[in-house]
């Protein structure tokens, strides 16, 4: 046991100490963070402020995007009078957020043949202001209940800005076709105002929980905690057993305690320092809830709503489990190799297979209590991560968390068994790496 | 004491692949002596060290050693330095040995006054703090070495101690294997190096392509394989030395020579032939080298990479 204890700490040192452990520790979170955010950012902001040009065919949308100024105008002063505050304030923040630059065109004949020229200009073939796209209104928008908006633009795939046209002509027929069977403008707002849907997820103690997106975007961030650790330190003990070999201070270490021993000091070693990263990480963003808890208290963002703290230990007790089976992996794949090229080369398509949980994040995060959820909680080697996703976003039954763990940790014994042999007979032979044939030999005999 | 072998290696034999490595090898250590297992290169040395270590397991036969029949029971008792040295490159001196010493069983702070002590005695102690890649390959092997007798093992098992250490090294390293043979330690070690050998062990296993050729007592083999050469200076006609009897190959030069004897041949008759005709300066009984004992032993045989070749034409 003390020879163990002697391995694990000479590799948790070994790790703790370098400067990429260190970096990685402070700067991670910023770059998970980054990562996050930033194509979210990049597509509710833009790039750049879109300049797009409103062919109508009805002539009667001006009031909608009365733009020479530019800023799109969804509500006209008279409509303003008969709306709330807080409405006017949220689409003044979705139109700064949404910088659009609106050109209205009333066209008086056929709309697709005025919008040529602009089409011309939007592919670059007049010059002046660059367009990004033009939006054109047939004629009969309200009184063909078939009507279609044709939206052109150079990236088919700006599907924000498509919408948020669509949504402003849309809201502007509506209130015509309704203005049209003698409705009242406050009337037809009132109509068309949309009810919102708030998600509220119900657990066992009864308890309540709001926050379904966010809860959304928790699940992956943990997710990410829980695999990102178990290959960077699968790929250091892998890389480690690789180095022990060529520098063969192997003959030492399996000269002085048995496989098993070796094996294990090694694998918590590293654990260790998975869980000392973590933790660091998990403790940084406690003070980060606690600082700006009173802020986000403030503003009716309540933590707790989306994040139970049921979470924290499972996620111990999942990451653990997790990161054991991983590594064994990795161990393997080192203890089989000459060289890491060699290693890296071996071990692509198994992680390929071991990142499996990780693909089927969405539909699971999604449907945390269907069949293939379940399923796959269940398959040995992809229950930690998957059993976690589901308990992050859901209640699973106890008995299946149960059976998962159990299930976890008669994976890992069987794979520590078979790994220390393998890596017994693995780490000497020398030379080409072993066939699947000989691999099965060394189970056998070692 | 009844039996006072150490170690007994029993018919092992060892097969990689095609090669037989180590072929129905025995021998015995005895306890308290520098034991010198020599051969060429691809001899079986490292393969037969690497299997009393229990990195290897033979393929047939048996290895007992300090009384046990597994290598697992008694590990923290034997001390060992590999041929291809491994030490963590990244590691601080003393840190490393620290962690070797825990290896093998010792508490820390016994371990941390056996390897200040062994630091200073191998002249390495401004270089505690230093890391191992840092160090010269020299003091990497002797950082090695202490590794081996750290834990105050009573069987020590040294492959190739001697080799990349300069000769002030080699004389330190040999000196403290005398004081460990005079502290009671029993030692073996492989070495291709004949004239290191000579003046290192008590007993020799000679191997050649897998099997020992010879083995006994250094002066034994000597008696029994060597032929002595007398060396004498004279003046007076030395023309009638090479036909005296037991003499099989002499030099002669103008006041002095060489003469190899038969084995058995006395040299006292010799001496007392050449002083009734020749006035002798000097006369030098000098016993054979290993070296000699070797080359006729293994002979033309050793020609060439021994291993690979000459294996095969065995099979």
């Amino acid at each position: 046991m003390n020879k163990v204890i002697a391995v694990l700490k000479r590799e948790y040192l070994e790790v703790v100490r370098k400067k990429s452990f260190i970096i990685m520790t402070v700067l991670g979170p910023f770059l998970m963070a980054a990562l996050m955010l930033l194509p979210m950012l990049l597509v509710t902001r833009g790039l750049e402020e879109k300049h797009v040009v409103v062919v109508d065919g009805t002539g009667q949308l001006a009031a909608v995007f009365s733009g020479a100024n530019g800023e799109a105008k969804e509500a006209s002063p008279e409509e303003l009078s008969l709306k709330d505050a807080s409405k006017l304030n949220e689409r003044n923040q979705m139109a700064k957020a949404l910088a659009l630059r609106t050109e209205y065109v009333a066209a008086s004949g056929d709309p697709r043949a005025a919008a040529q020229p602009y089409l011309d200009r939007m592919l670059g073939k007049q010059g002046k202001v660059k367009l990004d796209g033009v939006l054109v209104v047939g004629g009969d928008a309200f009184s063909n209940p078939d009507a279609e908006l044709t939206y052109f633009s150079r990236a088919a795939t700006d599907f924000v800005t498509q919408e948020r046209l669509g949504g402003m002509v849309n809201r502007a027929v509506s209130r015509g076709r309704l203005a049209a069977k003698g409705i009242a403008a406050d009337e037809a707002d009132q109509i068309l105002r949309r009810l919102k849907v708030e998600a509220i997820k119900l657990t066992r103690t009864g308890e309540e929980k709001r926050g379904g997106e966010l809860g959304f975007l928790v699940a992956f961030v943990f997710v990410a905690l829980l695999m990102i650790p178990n290959i960077i330190y699968g790929q250091e003990v892998m890389r480690g057993i690789v180095a022990e070999k060529s520098e063969r201070v192997m003959e030492i270490l399996i000269s002085s305690m048995p496989s098993m021993s070796l094996l294990s000091g090694k694998i918590l070693g590293l654990a260790a320092v998975g869980l000392t990263q973590v933790g660091i990480w998990m403790a940084m963003g406690s003070l980060l809830v606690i600082y700006a808890g009173t802020g986000l208290a403030m503003s009716g963002f309540d933590p707790t709503q989306f994040l139970s703290v049921g979470i924290i230990p499972a996620f111990f007790v999942f990451y653990v489990l997790g990161y054991l089976i991983y590594v064994c992996v990795y161990a393997v794949g080192g203890a089989i190799s000459n060289s890491e090229k060699e290693a890296q080369q071996f071990m692509g398509p198994l992680i390929m297979v071991m990142m499996i949980p990780w693909f089927l994040a969405m539909p699971i995060i999604s449907n945390p209590e269907s069949t293939l959820a379940t399923a796959i909680s269940l398959i040995p080697v992809f229950t930690p991560i998957t059993m976690f996703m589901r308990i992050v976003v859901s209640e699973p039954p106890f008995w299946q968390v149960l059976l998962s763990v159990g299930l976890s940790v008669a994976t890992i014994v069987a794979m520590l068994w078979a790994t220390a042999k393998i890596f017994r007979v693995g780490i000497l032979s020398y030379g080409k790496r072993p066939t699947a044939v000989e691999l099965w030999r060394w189970l056998k005999v070692a | 004491m009844p039996n006072d072998a150490l170690l007994k290696v029993e018919k092992v034999t060892k097969t990689f692949g095609p090669v037989r490595a180590v072929d129905d090898l025995s021998f015995e250590v005895r306890a308290g002596t520098i034991t010198g297992l020599l051969g060429r290169n691809g001899a079986g040395k490292t393969t037969t060290l690497r299997m009393i270590n229990g990195i290897f397991l033979p393929d047939t036969g048996s290895i007992e050693l300090l009384g046990a029949r597994e290598v697992a029971a008694v590990r923290d008792r034997v001390g060992y330095l590999p041929e291809e040295r491994g030490l963590y490159r990244k590691m601080k001196v003393l840190e490393h040995l620290l962690f070797l010493a825990a290896i093998k069983g010792q508490p820390p702070v016994r371990a941390r006054q056996q390897a200040e002590k062994w630091l200073e005695r191998f002249e390495l102690a401004d270089k505690r703090a230093a890391k191992v890649e840092e160090l010269s390959k020299g003091n990497q092997q002797k950082v090695q070495i202490i590794g081996a007798l750290l834990h105050a093992p009573e069987l020590i098992i040294l492959d190739e101690p001697l080799s990349g250490l300069d000769p002030v090294n080699v004389v330190l390293v040999r000196g403290i294997l005398q004081e460990l043979r005079a502290a009671g330690k029993t030692v073996l070690l492989s070495t291709h190096m004949m004239g290191e050998a000579e003046k290192t062990v008590d007993d020799i296993v000679l191997i050649h392509l897998g099997r020992a050729v010879l083995a006994g007592g250094l002066d034994e083999v000597r008696a029994a394989y060597g032929t002595d050469t007398v060396h004498l200076a004279f003046e007076g006609d030395g023309s009638f030395l090479p036909t005296l009897p037991g003499v099989t190959r002499a030099r002669l030069d103008t006041n002095a020579a060489e003469l190899e004897l038969q084995a058995g041949a006395s040299t006292q008759a010799l001496l007392s032939a050449a002083m009734g005709r020749l006035r002798i300066l000097r006369f030098e009984v000098a016993a054979p080298s290993l070296e000699q004992i070797f080359i006729e032993k293994v002979g033309g045989d050793t020609l060439g990479e021994p291993a690979a070749s000459s294996e095969e034409v065995r099979q």
